[in-house]
Formats: structure tokens, sequence, C-alpha cells
């Protein structure tokens, strides 16, 4: 059990340093190993921990262990081929957590970092959508039923395109120096993780690999469907790097306009779904 | 009853009403007691504000009065909700949510800050008229079915309006989710991270549930 979370948080890191230097070779700059991120989980585990001064002691330290721990249910719940709408629940929470990393210290870098993460819950609106569509279509949102269902009547990217467009977008606008990552933008230094630092950033780092590696899996189950596990890895990468070109070519919108285009999206989805359940027998 | 969250893992019966736990509504409600425990065990933060025109800044405390105050409104919201993640029954899922509106605006209502309380205020009014359309989407299903037992509706002995689903949706978003946050979002401002944090989480927790409800039945 323990095997399958720390290969996920290590390989979802090592995706993230892959997107680090897909963005800095886009941008003709040499950029960092891809290996990285691993190497700052590391760096942070061994550095000096304290709380602040300023901050909620309990609230500080407990929301890390709350989001390490719904990351990893998540993780198991997706290579259990359980509902999806607990996966989808826990990435809403995870906003919460986000919320709370940020008021916790009392900084108001971090506070304002929270508060853009709560501004931007339009975002998460397009994950309703595609679990809509996806129901009106399997009758059931048990993830092993949508692969069945798939090895049957073929990709749901093929089947529903919009769809998963929609879910690429969701997990666009989770990834960093994306144009949605408005929540930790260089103006609020590192936005709602500028206080937290030694081991509990290194446990954010851990959050941040196993939630890359789960969403990029559960796109690949929900959209393509039941494929080797080492295929599947390759296709994840491939989606990351497809997502690090977006990333690298695309400013950082403003608040304003991120949570706008994502308003634009959700209203776009909620038509096609409606199209969808008017026209299905 | 279709399996939307997992099958069932406990059922807890008052007579003919009853409160039943799949993996999904687990989850959702072991979160919204572990934000309860936290909110009881933690002190709120010195939340520190730049001083603009300057280069001072002041650290915001929150006196003992006041924090007992929000603590009791988070814990309140925090059995509101948990309420709401286990239930049964439509009704009782609709006063649960009114009664997490009322617990948002009390958790920043002792916060001595104009902008705090304005913002507390018009989220008030959007709350209030929220529980038209979510009590009104009730009675709506109420009227065409005879019921407000979920199984019961899940059963299928009679169909469900689109429009009452689409009400009570309404009225639960209108608790707080997009677009109806605006408002929400500058409460947020408010010091006492453990005691604002559970407004945002509240809200998410009754949408979260009112999507399952709304497909189960």
């Amino acid at each position: 059990m323990i095997e399958y979370l720390a290969f996920a948080a290590i390989f979802g890191l090592l995706l993230l340093g892959l997107h680090r230097k897909v963005i800095a070779r886009v941008q003709t700059r040499p950029g960092p190993p891809v290996w990285q991120e691993i190497l700052h989980a590391l760096k942070f585990s061994f550095k000096s921990t304290w709380v602040p001064k300023t901050a909620s002691a309990t609230l500080y330290v407990g929301v890390v262990l709350v989001g390490i721990g719904i990351w990893s249910a998540a993780l198991f719940i997706v290579l259990a081929g359980e509902s999806i709408l607990i996966l989808f629940a826990i990435y809403m929470l995870h906003k919460v957590v986000e919320h709370g990393f940020g008021l916790s210290s009392g900084s108001p870098y971090g506070k304002f970092g929270g508060v853009r993460s709560v501004i931007s819950a339009a975002s998460e609106i397009p994950l309703f959508v595609t679990i809509a569509a996806i129901y009106l279509f399997t009758g059931s949102l048990l993830l092993s039923d949508i692969t069945a269902y798939q090895a049957v009547h073929g990709p749901f990217l093929l089947i529903a395109p919009p769809v998963a467009i929609a879910m690429y977008l969701v997990i666009l606008s989770k990834m960093p120096y994306g144009p949605f990552s408005i929540v930790e933008s260089k103006e609020l230094v590192s936005g709602y993780k500028t206080e937290h630092f030694g081991v509990w950033r290194a446990g954010i780092s851990v959050i941040d690999g196993l939630k890359t590696f789960v969403l990029l899996y559960a796109f690949v189950a929900i959209f393509i469907g039941a494929v080797p596990f080492s295929l599947a890895l390759v296709i994840m990468t491939v989606i990351l790097v497809s997502l690090s070109f977006v990333c690298a070519v695309t400013p950082m919108l403003s608040p304003f306009d991120s949570v706008t285009i994502q308003g634009l999206i959700t209203g776009a989805m909620l038509a096609y779904v409606g199209y969808l359940w008017w026209v299905m027998p | 009853m279709p399996e939307i969250g997992g099958s069932d893992l406990f059922v807890l019966e008052f007579g003919d009403i009853l409160h039943y736990y799949t993996p999904y509504t687990t989850t959702l409600f072991v979160l919204a007691l572990i934000f309860t425990a936290l909110a009881i065990l933690s002190r709120p933060e010195g939340q520190v504000d730049i001083a603009f025109g300057g280069d001072a800044y002041y650290a915001k405390e929150t006196a003992v009065s006041e924090m007992r105050f929000r603590r009791f409104m988070t814990i309140a919201c925090g059995l509101a909700t948990m309420g709401a993640m286990g239930s049964g029954d439509i009704f009782n899922f609709t006063l649960f949510a009114s009664l997490v509106g009322i617990t948002n605006v009390g958790i920043v209502a002792a916060v001595k800050s104009r902008h705090v309380l304005d913002a507390a205020y018009e989220y008030g009014i959007v709350a209030m008229v929220a529980t038209l359309p979510l009590f009104g989407g009730a009675a709506l299903i109420l009227a065409t079915t005879g019921t407000l037992s979920i199984p019961a509706l899940a059963a299928g002995a009679s169909a469900v309006p689109l429009i009452g689903k689409a009400l009570l949706a309404l009225g639960v978003i209108g608790e707080g989710m997009a677009p109806f946050y605006a408002a929400k979002a500058e409460m947020f401002r408010a010091p006492g991270a453990p005691y604002v944090i559970m407004c945002s989480l509240s809200s998410l927790l009754i949408f979260l549930r009112v999507v399952e409800i709304a497909i189960t039945i």
C-alpha cells in the first residue's frame, strides 16, 4: 500500500519537474533538471522547521496532514475503480485545503492566495458537467463501470470530446505556471504556500505530486479506458507535455480574467450537456 | 437505489426517516468532522496586515469573547453540515442547508470590521433568497411524488420532476457556490482562519451532497 503512495508521489513530482523543463525549453531557457521537484521535497524534509508566531498552530499543521490524507484517498479510489464522484469531491475539497494553507499563517500573501483560491471556484463546475455527461452514457459513476463501457463502445475521448476538453482544462487550471495559476502567482510570493517551510513544505510537495499523478491517471482511465499500467504512465507523460506547452506559451491571466474565462467554459459545458440530455434516448 | 457514491456502509433509522452513509457521504462527513475538530482545537491566527503608504505592518488580535462566539457558530455549522451529509430525507437536508447559511453569517458576525460585516449582510440576503428555490424544490417534489425520502424517490415509483431537482440545486448553490459566492469571498478576509474555513467548507460539502441527491433521485 505504502509503495503505491511512494511511487505515485515520486512519479508525480517527476512529472512536475518535466513540466518545468518543457516550459523552460519552449522559452529557450535551459531549465532545471527533471528531478528538481524530488530534490526540493527531499531538501525541505531536512530543513529546520517550526510554526510561525502569528499562525493558528493546529490548523497550520493539520491542513498539511488533511491534504496528504485526501490525495492518498483519491489515489486508492482511482486504483480500486471506485466512484469518480468521490474523486471529484476530493478535487473540490482541495480548494478548502489551499484556503487553510493561506489563512492559517496570518501572512497577507498567504491570505490573498487563499482568497484567490476561493474566488476561482468556477473552475470546479466543469468537473460536475463531466460527471453528468459520463453518467448520461454509462448510467454509473463507478470507474470500473466506466472503463467496462469504454471496452465495448470505445474511448470517451472519441465519444464525447468536449467533455474530455473540459477535464483537460480543469487539470490545466491546477498546473503550476499556467494561465489560471493565480493562487500562487509571483506578486503574492508563493501565494497560499508562502509561509509553509521545512517539513510542512515537503508535505505540500507530496500533495502536489499525488495530485498530479491522480488527476492525470484519472483522465486516462475516464477518457481512454483500461490500458496496461506502463502504457498509462506513457500517456500521462504525453498529456503533461501538452499541458506544459500550453503553460509555456500562455501568460498568466489576471484574477478577474481567469474567473471570467473559467465561467465561460462552464457555461459552454452546461450547454453541451443540456444538448446531450436532449438528444439522448 | 443507484449506487452513485458506492454501496451503503451504514444506515441509521429514526422510524421512517433514515440517515445512510455510502463511501461518498462518509468521506464528506469525515471531512466536516475533521474541520470541526480543528476549529475546536485551534486558536485563531494573528492576521498580519500591511499599512499602505509606509513600510509598517500590524497584527490583528482576536478577543476571547469574539473567539468563543465564533467557535460556537463554527461548531453549529459543522454539526449542520454533518447532518446534511448523511440525511436520507430531502426535507431534513433543506433544513440543514438553510442552517448552514445562517451559521455562516454567524461565524463572521462578531468580527469588528465594517467591510466584513457588509459582505456578511450581502451574503445573508443572497442565502435568504436562495431558501425560496431550496424549499420550493422540495415542495414540488413532495407535491408530485408524495414523499421526500431519498431511498423511496430513488426506487422510482413516481418520476421526480426535473424542475424540482433544478430548484433544489439552485437553492444550495445560492448558499455560497459559484456564481453566488462573490459576497462570501469578501467574508474570508476576516481573521480567525479555523472558523472562516468552515464557511467555504460547509457550502462546498452541501453542494457535493446535493449533486449526489439530484443524480440518485
